[in-house]
């Protein structure tokens, strides 16, 4: 069963499912009266509004100047911390007047977000929103810190409250188990400049004095490095010393696994302070699979995990533990099956790590048979197969051009030559009962996608599209999709189903290049003019 | 393959400009244009309800609640181009209000059919399969990934923003639930 197929059955079931329940949504709609306002003409006085407030001005100048100048005065000082570090001064009316971030990493959640002026309520969601959208309110064990600083302790304690469950709500939208603290500061001069001195919020200052209480041989400094998750969960714990922090953590996972600097790993880090052994989880993901760690808070100690994944990893990034290789599991998959390489068309390899266990999978047809295999990595050894007949006969299909005369008549048909193209799929399948040759390739500037009746050498389908040249500020189609493939390490050889697209993210020029290798699909998004890697995604097809 | 994928999906996601019509319509107060509207959506509604809820008769309740609630919050809904993640978020706070109701949510195993509580008369044994493992095999957020994707034709990432989740979360959720739900469906012994 296809991917589709298997949605297909989804939608249907859902559709049998769902009722028809129009008449009675319909009864419970009461009326309208009146004339809305129509939503698509712009409002024809708004141009006289604009100008009976500024005769207004002009006019009550003296009495609006001081309305305004009140207006303007912080009445509040709203800090939310997570490892992000935001300072929101605040007016009377709850109207945000200054938004500022405290660290390089609060500047990424507030860039291109316009806060001044808006309604404070409105303000932290958006920065919850960009929380979550950089991943930083994942977790269970996540921790926001919600500060209110007001010389009006009524208020403060009114801000505090309905932040707290307004951030509290939209975390629960996100589906997201972090958690949320709060706190009310009384406004006090030296915090003010302890904080300012640290770059910290002065929500974050009140916790860390308030630990520093507990355990006052710990630096404000040293705790200053420490997220909110860690900070908190020190208070809970009784704070008796000062942790190793996340990126030792993660240091100290990468060398114990012998997987040092390499970017090809992805890392996420946990802290868990609160827990009976105090330690850090350390999650490494590389392409081979995802392993875990336990950092000891304190001490550093690699308290669980697999030591040494790598044997004899190059400065490359290039992984090689115990392993025959794709090719020699090819083999071994097709001598099982009894088949020689040249019975088969289109056959992969995929390394995948299962049960503990480096394997391979390899997928080929003979024919209208598809054959899947598991083999060990390691012993070249036959871990399960199947082999599977495909399905409907549609009786139209006999004979088989082969991909070269597929590749043929796409070319042909596109007026495309040989030597112009570069082929980056083809696939053979078996689509109801007729033989079908899918085939992708780039001439230039131009992508093609062609479905070539296997048979008879008819076109099905055909497709182009013409992406972007380079340009001065454009590094062009071609000019992404090797970005992409040169940051994945890949050849255009090595991938299939390549597709390019070039699109306008708020006002930055971005190119989104997908393609397959291995069995894993990849997404990269590239700043368009800089050819700058903006965003890389790697997941099992 | 596509066309019948067509029929099932619910038009609404390859139309946005269309269903924006019919929401200026429905502020003015067409009711032909709520009927017009519900015929596009409702499936997608009653999918993400369902997969939030995982029962049908509160996923009705919501699904009605959410149509309800367009007709009244159409005159302030501002045209941005995504008039199927308005709703969908509409009916998302709905379940996620029911869903508190209900109280601290637990794992249930929804394994019988007779919680699932589904009982139109259109839904044929495939159906049942085809729910049932959608419902008891899959975690929450690759049941919302997969079904949402099934039946609403939305974009991952339009669909990662409705759920407000990451856009690599909401791929890998849904490419595991259809393993998964393969696996279910398949009886587990293909590779």
């Amino acid at each position: 069963m296809t991917d589709r197929q298997l949605e297909e059955k989804l939608a249907l079931a859902v559709e049998h499912a769902a009722p028809d329940q129009l008449e009675s949504i319909l009864s419970r709609c009461a009326d309208r009266s009146g004339v809305v306002i129509p939503l698509r003409k712009k409002r024809p006085f708004a141009r006289m509004a604009v100008a009976v407030c500024l005769a207004l001005l002009l006019v009550g100048g003296g009495i609006l100047g001081f309305y305004l100048r009140q207006q303007s005065a912080v009445a509040s000082v709203v800090s939310l911390d997570v490892n992000p570090s935001i300072q929101l001064e605040v007016s009377q009316s709850e109207k945000v007047l200054t938004a500022r971030a405290l660290n390089a990493e609060a500047e990424e959640i507030l860039r291109d977000m316009p806060l001044e002026g808006t309604d404070l309520n409105v303000a932290v969601n958006a920065i919850v929103g960009s929380l979550l959208r950089h991943g930083y309110l994942e977790s269970l064990s996540s921790a926001i810190l919600i500060s209110v600083e007001d010389a009006d302790a009524g208020r403060a304690a009114r801000l505090q409250e309905s932040l707290s469950s307004e951030v509290g709500l939209a975390l629960q939208n996100a589906q997201s188990g972090a958690s949320v603290l709060s706190q009310t500061v009384a406004q006090d001069a030296s915090l003010n400049s302890l904080a300012q001195e640290n770059n910290v919020s002065v929500g974050k200052a009140s916790l860390i004095e308030a630990i520093r209480a507990v355990n006052s041989s710990l630096s404000f400094s040293d705790l200053s490095a420490l997220s909110v998750e860690e900070l908190s969960q020190m208070a809970a714990a009784g704070a008796g010393q000062l942790p190793i922090g996340r990126s030792e953590a993660e240091r100290i996972a990468r060398e114990y696994a012998g997987v040092g600097d390499t970017t090809a790993v992805v890392c996420e880090v946990d802290a868990e302070l609160d827990e009976r052994t105090p330690h850090y989880e350390v999650e490494l993901k590389l392409s081979i699979g995802e392993f875990e760690y336990a950092v000891d808070a304190y001490t550093g100690q690699v308290l669980r995990g697999q030591a040494g994944i790598l044997a004899g990893a190059g400065d490359s990034g290039v992984l090689s533990p115990a392993d025959i290789g794709a090719e020699a599991a090819k083999a071994a998959a097709l001598s099982h099956a009894g088949v020689s390489a040249d019975q088969v068309s289109s056959i992969w390899a995929k390394r995948d790590y299962e049960d503990g266990r480096l394997e391979y999978e390899v997928e080929f047809w003979v024919g209208s048979t598809e054959y899947e295999y598991e083999i060990d990595a390691a012993t070249g050894q036959v871990i399960g197969f199947d082999h599977e007949q495909d399905g409907a006969e549609s009786g139209a299909s006999t004979g088989d051009i082969g991909l070269e005369a597929a590749k043929s008549a796409a070319l042909s048909h596109a007026g495309v030559s040989a030597d112009q193209a570069a082929f980056t799929s083809t696939k053979r399948d078996y689509d109801d009962g007729r033989l079908e040759y899918e085939i992708e390739f780039w001439a230039g500037d131009t992508e093609y996608d062609y479905e070539v009746d296997g048979s008879s050498g008819a076109i099905l389908k055909s497709e182009a599209k013409t992406h972007a040249a380079a340009s001065s500020g454009d590094i062009g189609a071609e000019g992404a999709r090797d970005a992409a493939l040169s940051y994945a390490g890949l050849s255009l050889s090595d991938i299939t189903g390549l597709k390019v697209e070039r699109d306008y993210d708020d006002g930055r020029l971005e190119y989104e290049v997908e393609f397959r290798s291995g069995g894993r699909e990849y997404e990269v998004k590239i700043d368009g003019s800089s050819g700058v890697i903006l965003e890389y995604d790697m997941d099992d097809d | 393959m596509l066309m019948i994928l067509g029929t099932l999906a619910d038009a609404g996601a390859a139309a946005p400009d269309q269903l924006e019509e019919l929401l200026l319509d429905i502020a003015a107060g067409d009711r032909e244009a709520l009927s017009a509207f519900y015929d596009r959506t409702r499936r997608s509604v009653y999918g993400l309800a369902l997969s939030y809820l995982k029962n049908g008769h509160d996923a009705e309740d919501v699904t009605q609640d959410t149509y309800v609630r367009v007709w009244d919050t159409a005159p302030g809904y501002r045209p941005q181009g995504k008039p199927m993640g308005w709703v969908l978020t509409i009916a998302k706070n709905f379940a996620l209000m029911r869903l508190r109701r209900r109280g601290r949510e637990q794992d249930l195993p929804q394994e019988d059919w007779e919680s699932l509580a589904v009982d139109s008369p259109a839904v044929t044994a495939e159906d049942r399969a085809v729910l049932q493992a959608a419902l008891g095999a899959l975690d929450d957020q690759e049941r919302q990934a997969v079904l949402l994707h099934a039946v609403s034709g939305l974009k991952h990432r339009e669909i990662a923003e409705i759920l407000e989740l990451p856009l690599p979360t909401v791929l890998s959720k849904y490419h595991r639930a259809l393993k998964k739900l393969r696996k279910q469906l398949e009886g587990g012994d293909a590779l």
